[in-house]
C-alpha cells in the first residue's frame, strides 16, 4: 500500500493555475525527486504536502490519513529548507532539540536524541556552536538533524543544495541519500539540478507546467523521455527533424539517410513530419562499432571537453553532437569531412509533443 | 580643493559651537550655585529634592509600561505585517508616522474628549485610569521610533522560513513568536526601547494636560520657579539621552559583530 498518496491535487493562485490535476503515490522508504525548471509546480507541491499551501481541490494522504484539516504542526513531517533557516539565536544542539522540546518530550531522552542525529551527521563536536559560525555545509547538515530528530513521517527537502558550491554538493547529497536508505524514511526531494535528481532518486517526476510530463526511475527518464519537454530537459539529446517515410515498415528519413525505428510508426502517415532524440553518448564513429544504424553528414566542429571531444556534424539541416572518449592519439575530424555514426535503432527514440 | 576643505571644517565648527557652546553655558551655569565658587550644589538640590525623586520614579515606571505593551504591539504587527499581510505595509507604515504630524496636544485633547470621566470609557476618572491613558498615549508618541527599529531588525532575519521551519517541527504561535522570532530582533527591540526611553522621560504635553506627576512637567515647575537647578536638571536631562543614545549604538555595534564573524 501507498504511504504518500498525491490524488488529483491542484492549486490555483488568483486566475493562474500552478498545480493541474496532479496523482502520484509514494511507497514507504521511497526518494523521490521533483525535477524541472522554475515555476513548474513542484515547490508549490512540496509545500502543499508540508501544509503551508492548502490545495485548491484533491486530497493529500500519509499512511492512511488524510492531511486536510491538519495544520502544519500537526502533520508531523520534517523539511530542510534552501536556505537553512536555522534559528539565528540558538546553538547547533538547541537547534536539534527544537521540535522534540516543542513535543514535550523528557529531558533525558531529548540529550539522546540530539546526540544520535549529530552523530548521524557527523557533527559531535560542534554542538555549542551558533549558526554563524559554520559553514553552508555545515549548518545544511544541522538543518537535516532538526528534520529528522522529531521521527517524522515523511522527509521534504526544498533544494536543500542550491546553495552550496559544487565540491560540498555532491558529498551532502550523499550523505542525505545514506542517511535516507539508513533511515527508511519517505522522502520528497526538490531540485531542478538534473544530475542530483538522476543520482540519488528512486523514481524522479519531472514537472512541466504544473503537470508531471513523466514519473519514471531515473534510467527511465534518462533512456526513455516520455515527452520532447523530457528530453530536453534531462541531459543534453540531439531532437531530429525527420519525416515519415514507410509507416509500414517503421523507416523515416533524416536528410538523404533511411533508417527503421524500432517503435511502430504505422498510424502515422506517408511524408509527414516527427521528431526523434539521440543521446550524444549512443553512437561511434568506429567501423567496427555495434550498431545496425548509420547516419552520414558532414562535420561543423569539433571540441575538445577533457575526458570526452563532442563532435557536431550535419545532417539534412539537423546538427547532432555525439561524443567520443578521449584517446592521447585520437584525431579530430575536422570541418566539412564526411562521417558516418552507427548506433543501434533502439537508442533513436521517437518524441511525443 | 583646499577651499572646500576648509568650507567643510567651517561648517562643522559653527555646528559644533552651535551645539556645545549653549550647552557649556548651562552646565557651567549649574555649577554657579555657591558664591565665588563651582559646586555641584545644585545637583545636590535637585537629587535632594522629595519631588524630583517622585517625578523622576514615576517617569520611568511609565517609561517601562509603555516599552513592555509598546513591544508587545509592535513587534507581533510588524511581524504579522512581514509574514502574511505585506499589502498592509503601506498603510502600517502611514499609521505609525501619524504621531509625527499631529501635535502631542491635539491628541491629548482628543483623548479628554474620547476618555472623560463622563463619557463611556471613562479612562480619566480615576488616577490608575489616567496612568494607563498616558502609558498609551507614550506609546502613540513613541510608535514611529519603535516600529521602524523593530521593522528593520526583522528585514535582517528571514522571518518567512524561520516561521515556516519552526512551525514544521511542531511549534505554535506563542512560541514561533517569543522563541524564534522575538530573540532574533532583540537589537531593533532594544534600540526602539531607548529611543522609547528617552522620549518619555521628556516629555511634557501629555502628563501635564492629564495632570500626572511626570518629570516633564516637573521640569517645567523647577524652571520657573528656581535659578540654577533648571540647568542642572537640563544637564541631567541631556545625559540621560546621550546614554540612550549610546545604548543604541552599543546594542546596534553587538548585533553587527554577528555577521560580521561569518565572513
Amino acid at each position: 500500500m501507498s504511504f504518500l498518496v498525491l490524488d488529483s491535487l491542484k492549486k490555483s493562485f488568483g486566475q493562474t493555475q500552478v498545480v493541474k490535476d496532479f496523482n502520484m503515490s509514494i511507497d514507504k522508504g521511497e526518494f523521490i525527486s521533483f525535477l524541472g525548471p522554475s515555476g513548474c509546480g513542484k515547490t508549490t507541491i512540496l509545500r502543499m504536502i508540508a501544509g503551508f499551501e492548502t490545495p485548491s481541490d484533491g486530497t493529500i494522504t500519509i499512511n492512511g490519513k488524510n492531511q486536510s484539516g491538519l495544520k502544519t504542526s500537526q502533520r508531523n513531517i520534517g523539511m530542510v529548507f534552501q536556505a537553512y533557516a536555522l534559528f539565528p539565536n540558538m546553538n547547533v544542539f538547541d537547534n536539534v532539540a527544537f521540535g522534540l522540546k516543542v513535543a514535550g518530550q523528557p529531558k533525558a531522552e531529548i540529550e539522546t536524541r540530539v546526540k544520535e542525529m549529530l552523530k548521524l551527521i557527523h557533527l559531535e563536536h560542534l554542538a555549542d556552536r551558533y549558526p554563524y559560525q559554520m559553514s553552508g555545509g555545515q549548518q545544511q547538515r544541522v538543518a537535516l538533524a532538526r528534520a529528522l530528530a522529531p521521527k517524522p513521517q515523511v522527509l521534504l527537502l526544498d533544494e536543500p543544495l542550491s546553495a552550496l558550491d559544487a565540491k560540498i554538493r555532491v558529498s551532502l547529497r550523499e550523505e542525505i541519500r545514506q542517511i535516507q536508505r539508513q533511515l527508511g524514511i519517505t522522502t520528497v526531494f526538490v531540485t531542478h539540478d538534473q544530475e542530483e535528481a538522476l543520482s540519488i532518486s528512486d523514481r524522479i517526476v519531472v514537472m512541466n507546467a504544473g503537470r508531471a510530463d513523466q514519473i519514471g526511475t531515473p534510467s527511465d527518464i534518462y533512456n526513455r523521455p516520455a515527452t520532447r519537454f523530457v528530453a530536453s530537459f534531462v541531459g543534453t539529446l540531439n531532437i531530429i527533424d525527420a519525416t515519415v517515410a514507410e509507416p509500414a515498415a517503421n523507416t523515416i528519413r533524416i536528410g538523404e539517410n533511411v533508417i527503421t525505428l524500432r517503435e511502430p510508426i504505422g498510424a502515422l502517415k506517408s511524408g509527414e513530419k516527427i521528431s526523434v532524440a539521440l543521446r550524444p553518448e549512443a553512437g561511434s564513429l568506429a567501423e567496427s562499432a555495434k550498431g545496425d544504424t548509420a547516419l552520414t553528414g558532414t562535420v561543423v566542429s569539433s571540441h575538445f571537453l577533457g575526458s570526452v571531444v563532442r563532435t557536431k556534424f550535419d545532417v539534412g539541416g539537423n546538427q547532432i553532437s555525439f561524443d567520443m572518449f578521449n584517446a592521447p592519439d585520437k584525431v579530430l575530424p575536422k570541418p566539412s569531412e564526411t562521417v558516418t555514426l552507427r548506433f543501434a535503432a533502439s537508442d533513436l527514440l521517437l518524441i511525443k509533443d | 580643493m583646499k577651499m572646500t576643505k576648509f568650507f567643510a571644517w567651517l561648517a562643522i565648527a559653527i555646528g559644533l559651537i552651535y551645539f556645545f557652546v549653549p550647552l557649556l553655558g548651562t552646565f557651567e551655569f549649574s555649577l554657579r550655585m555657591r558664591r565665588g565658587e563651582y559646586s555641584f550644589d545644585a545637583y545636590g538640590s535637585v537629587f535632594s529634592d522629595v519631588q524630583f525623586q517622585q517625578t523622576f520614579g514615576f517617569s520611568i515606571l511609565m517609561a517601562l509600561f509603555t516599552i513592555a505593551f509598546g513591544m508587545l504591539l509592535v513587534v507581533p504587527t510588524a511581524y504579522w505585517v512581514r509574514l502574511r499581510l505585506p499589502q498592509m505595509r503601506p498603510v502600517v507604515e502611514f499609521v505609525t508616522l501619524m504621531p509625527l504630524v499631529i501635535p502631542a496636544i491635539v491628541i491629548v485633547f482628543g483623548y479628554l474628549r474620547l476618555y472623560n470621566s463622563s463619557s463611556y470609557i471613562p479612562f480619566t476618572g480615576s488616577t490608575f485610569g489616567t496612568n494607563v491613558l498616558l502609558v498609551m498615549s507614550y506609546i502613540t508618541l513613541s510608535l514611529p521610533y519603535m516600529y521602524r527599529s523593530v521593522d528593520t531588525a526583522m528585514r535582517t532575519i528571514d522571518v518567512r522560513t524561520l516561521t515556516e521551519a519552526a512551525e514544521i517541527l511542531g511549534a505554535k504561535w506563542p512560541t514561533i513568536l517569543f522563541r524564534c522570532i522575538f530573540p532574533n530582533v532583540m537589537s531593533g527591540v532594544l534600540s526602539g526601547a531607548f529611543i522609547t526611553f528617552a522620549i518619555v522621560m521628556g516629555e511634557f504635553t501629555m502628563a501635564a494636560l492629564l495632570n500626572r506627576p511626570a518629570f516633564g512637567p516637573y521640569l517645567q515647575l523647577v524652571g520657573a520657579n528656581k535659578a540654577y537647578e533648571p540647568s542642572a536638571l537640563a544637564v541631567i536631562a541631556f545625559a540621560m539621552t546621550w546614554l540612550s543614545m549610546g545604548l543604541i549604538q552599543l546594542v546596534s555595534r553587538l548585533s553587527k559583530m554577528a555577521p560580521a564573524r561569518r565572513a
